[in-house]
C-alpha cells in the first residue's frame, strides 16, 4: 500500500448564511467530522448529491479556503498553520481544477497568458523556456499550439477544460482535485477528458481527487471513493467493491437510482423517500435516517461513526451495516446480437488505427 | 402511419438568410400514449425540433425552413400563433429543463395551474382551484395544500419540476413535449421524477416526446428512439433495437463512449473531435469528418433507410459487411 499523501482528521467548515441582530446565526455544517486520507498515485473520488459539501471539502484540503476545524495535512504537513508565502509554494504542488472551466480562466487574457501565468507565479524558468513549456502542454492536452494566442470565449467547452487542465499542470503539481471536471462535458467529449485525465496520471505520477455526482464517471475512473451526505462521509471503499455490494442505506440509493443505458438492465429507483433535509438543522443521530428505508429507533437517537477500515479497506457509517444486505449493481449480461458486439469491434479497431489523440 | 398523433415530416430549421439547416430534414412520428425519445449531444438540433413543435422558435432569427407537424390532422407549422395557443398548454404542453425559468416567479404555484386550467376549459375560479390541488396531490407534492400558496422560488428544485408537470398535465393533454426534464435534477430526484412521468403518462394513456442527452434515460422510458447528430436522425426505431444492435457509426461511437459498471478501468473508446461548426458542416453525412469508416460516398447526403429491424442513415451500414469485402 502507497504512502498517504494528502489527509484529513476531523476536518469542519461551517458557513454563516444569516446573522441576525438578535438571536443565533444560521449555520451550516457543509463539512463535518471528515477523516479521509488519499494515497499517493490513486485516485480518490468523493461522491454525493448537490449540498452534500463535497465542493467544500474540495475546497478545504486544497486551501483555497481554510478548515474550521480539524487538520488537514499534506505530504506530512500540517496545513492549518501556513503563512501566505507557504500557501504559494504549495499551490505549485496541489492544483485545482474546475467544473466551469470558463468561469475560472480570466476572460481578457490569452490561453498561453494564462496557462504560463502559474509559471511566472512560482518564477518558474526564463520567459523562452516558459512559452517552450506553454507549447509543450498546449500539445500535450491536445490543442494545436496557435491557441496559445487566442481567447477563452473561442473555445468550446471541451476545449476549455482542456486548458484548464494544461494550467493547472503548469507548475509540475503531484495532486491534482478535480471538482465535476468532466460534468458539464457532452459524452463524447467528456470521454476523451477522462482518458486524457488517466493517460496523464500515468505519465506524470499523479495523485488525482475526483469530485463528481456521476456515478459511472466515478466507477471509471476511481480507486477508491467517499460517500458524502449532509458534510459527512457515510461510506468509503474501493470503487467496484462499493457498486457491487454497498454497506451504506445511502450508497444503495444511489446506485439503484443510475438509469442505466441498457434496456435489459433493472430500472431506476428511487429507494429513498423525500429529499435532502435543510442543512442548517441536520436530523438527530443518523442525519439520513428520515429517507432511511432501514431505520430503527437507535438511528434518530445515535450518531454512528465511521468504522475502522477492514481487510478490504471499506469504512461505513451506519448502526444496521453489520446486518443488511443491500443490493449492488449486479452486472448485466448485455443483450447486444453478435453482428453488433462485432460492429463495436470494429469501431474500436478503426479508432486504434486511425490513432487519433484524444 | 394513419393512426399517429403526431406526424412530423422533412423538419428543416434554419437561421434566416444561413445557407445550412441547422435541423435539416427531420422526420419522426409519434402514436397515441407512446413515448419517443430524442436524443444526441448539444447542439444536434433536438431542443430546437421541440421548440418548433410548440411554435416557440426564436423568430427572428430562426425559422422553418421546410416541412410539417400534422397532430390530429393540423399542420401546426402552418397555424397562426392564436390558433396555436389554444393548443399549447391543452392538448400539447411542454416540459423545460429549468422549471425556475419557465414558472412565473410572481404567481403563486396554485393559481399557475388554476389559470391553465381556466384559460383551456373555461373553468369558474374554485373549480381550478380544486383541479390544481387535485394535480398537485396527483403529482405527490407533500402538503400540497400549502405548496399551493406559495411562490416558486420557496420550492426546491425537484418540487418545482413536480409543480411543472402538475401543469402540463392539468388540462389531460394528448402529447406532452418534456425537454431534458430530470437534467438538472440530483440522481435519487430525477429517479423520482422519471417514476412519477412514467405512472402518470401510463395512467392517463399521454403520448410523450422527450428531449434528452441521458442514453440510460432513453433506455428508461422511450418505446422508440430517435438519434440525432448535427441536425439530422441518423438512426431511428424501437428503442430495444437501436440499443441491442446500433448501426450508426455515431450510436456506436457514443455508447463506447460511455463508461460502463461492468467493465475494466480500461481506456475508453472515443468519438475524435467535435461537432464542426455549422458553417464548415461538410456536405454530405455530417459526421463523416469524425467518422472512422468514412470513404467517397460519405460526400452524398446518406438517406435513412432500414437496416436491420431499424432505419439508419449511413452509407456503409450495416459495417461488418465492410469486414466482410475488406
Amino acid at each position: 500500500m502507497s504512502e498517504v499523501i494528502l489527509e484529513a482528521r476531523g476536518l469542519e467548515r461551517r458557513f454563516v448564511t444569516a446573522s441576525p441582530v438578535f438571536g443565533e446565526p444560521t449555520v451550516v455544517h457543509a463539512v463535518s467530522g471528515v477523516d479521509l486520507a488519499v494515497r499517493q498515485g490513486e485516485t480518490f473520488a468523493i461522491v454525493g448529491e448537490s449540498g452534500c459539501g463535497k465542493s467544500t471539502l474540495a475546497r478545504v484540503l486544497t486551501r483555497l479556503i481554510p478548515a474550521s476545524g480539524g487538520s488537514v495535512s499534506y505530504a506530512g504537513r500540517d496545513l492549518s498553520g501556513l503563512r501566505p508565502a507557504e500557501i504559494r509554494a504549495l499551490r505549485r504542488e496541489v492544483q485545482f481544477i474546475f467544473q466551469d472551466p470558463f468561469s475560472s480562466l480570466n476572460p481578457r487574457m490569452t490561453v498561453g497568458a494564462l496557462i504560463e501565468e502559474p509559471l511566472r507565479t512560482h518564477k518558474i524558468g526564463t520567459k523562452a523556456e516558459r512559452r517552450a513549456r506553454v507549447a509543450e502542454l498546449l500539445q500535450r492536452v491536445g490543442l494545436p499550439v496557435q491557441a496559445a494566442t487566442r481567447y477563452p470565449h473561442e473555445f468550446s467547452g471541451g476545449q476549455r477544460q482542456r486548458i484548464g487542465i494544461a494550467r493547472a499542470l503548469a507548475s509540475g503539481p503531484k495532486v491534482v482535485v478535480g471538482d465535476e471536471p468532466v460534468s458539464a462535458l457532452d459524452v463524447s467529449i467528456q470521454a476523451q477528458v477522462v482518458n486524457l485525465l488517466a493517460e496523464l496520471k500515468e505519465e506524470l505520477g499523479l495523485t488525482l481527487v475526483v469530485i463528481a455526482h456521476d456515478l459511472a464517471v466515478i466507477r471509471h475512473m476511481a480507486d477508491r471513493v467517499a460517500v458524502m451526505y449532509l458534510g459527512e462521509i457515510v461510506e468509503q471503499a474501493p470503487a467496484h467493491a462499493l457498486f457491487a455490494a454497498p454497506r451504506h442505506p445511502y450508497t444503495e440509493a444511489l446506485v439503484w437510482a443510475i438509469p442505466l443505458p441498457d434496456p435489459g438492465a433493472r430500472r431506476a429507483q428511487s429507494r429513498v423517500a423525500g429529499e435532502l433535509p435543510n442543512p442548517t438543522a441536520p436530523p438527530s443521530g443518523c442525519r439520513f435516517h428520515p429517507r432511511c428505508p432501514y431505520a430503527i429507533a437507535r438511528c434518530s437517537a445515535e450518531r454512528p461513526v465511521l468504522s475502522a477500515p477492514d481487510a478490504e479497506g471499506r469504512q461505513v457509517a451506519c448502526h444496521r451495516a453489520g446486518e443488511l444486505t443491500l443490493d449492488g449493481l449486479a452486472s448485466v449480461q448485455s443483450a447486444r446480437s453478435d453482428a453488433a458486439r462485432a460492429r463495436f469491434d470494429l469501431y474500436r479497431q478503426a479508432r486504434e488505427a486511425e490513432a487519433t489523440p484524444d | 402511419m394513419s393512426g399517429a398523433l403526431l406526424e412530423v415530416d422533412d423538419l428543416a430549421i434554419r437561421i434566416r438568410g444561413a445557407e445550412k439547416n441547422l435541423v435539416d430534414g427531420v422526420s419522426f412520428s409519434v402514436n397515441p400514449g407512446e413515448t419517443l425519445c430524442i436524443v444526441g449531444e448539444s447542439g444536434c438540433g433536438k431542443s430546437l425540433t421541440a421548440l418548433a413543435l410548440m411554435g416557440l422558435l426564436a423568430s427572428p432569427p430562426l425559422e422553418i425552413a421546410r416541412g410539417r407537424a400534422l397532430f390530429e390532422g393540423r399542420d401546426l407549422f402552418a397555424m397562426s400563433q392564436a390558433e396555436l395557443s389554444q393548443f399549447r398548454g391543452d392538448r400539447i404542453s411542454m416540459i423545460f429543463q429549468e422549471p425556475m425559468s419557465a414558472l412565473n416567479p410572481a404567481i403563486r404555484i396554485g393559481e399557475q395551474i388554476a389559470e391553465a386550467v381556466r384559460r383551456h376549459r373555461g373553468l369558474s375560479r374554485p373549480a381550478a382551484e380544486a383541479r390544481a390541488l387535485e394535480m398537485l396531490k396527483k403529482v405527490r407534492i407533500p402538503a400540497p395544500e400549502k405548496r399551493l400558496r406559495e411562490f416558486p422560488h420557496q420550492l426546491s428544485g425537484g418540487m418545482r419540476q413536480r409543480a411543472m408537470i402538475a401543469m402540463a398535465l392539468a388540462n389531460d393533454p394528448a402529447l406532452i413535449v418534456a425537454d431534458e426534464p430530470t437534467t438538472a435534477l440530483d440522481v435519487t430526484i430525477q429517479a423520482q421524477i422519471l417514476d412519477l412521468m412514467r405512472s402518470l403518462r401510463d395512467e392517463a394513456g399521454t403520448a410523450l416526446i422527450m428531449i434528452t442527452h441521458d442514453l440510460g434515460v432513453v433506455a428508461e422510458m422511450a418505446d422508440k428512439v430517435a438519434v440525432m447528430y448535427a441536425g439530422r436522425v441518423v438512426e431511428a426505431g424501437p428503442m430495444a433495437e437501436v440499443f441491442n444492435d446500433p448501426q450508426h457509426p455515431y450510436t456506436i461511437g457514443l455508447m463506447s463512449s460511455m463508461p460502463t459498471f461492468g467493465g475494466e478501468n480500461s481506456r475508453l473508446v472515443t468519438i475524435p473531435g467535435m461537432v464542426p461548426p455549422i458553417a464548415e458542416m461538410p456536405p454530405g453525412c455530417r459526421f463523416a469528418g469524425r467518422c472512422p469508416f468514412r470513404g467517397a460516398d460519405c460526400a452524398e447526403v446518406p438517406p435513412l433507410v432500414p437496416v436491420g429491424g431499424h432505419e439508419a442513415a449511413c452509407w456503409r451500414a450495416p459495417l461488418e459487411r465492410l469486414e466482410a469485402s475488406a
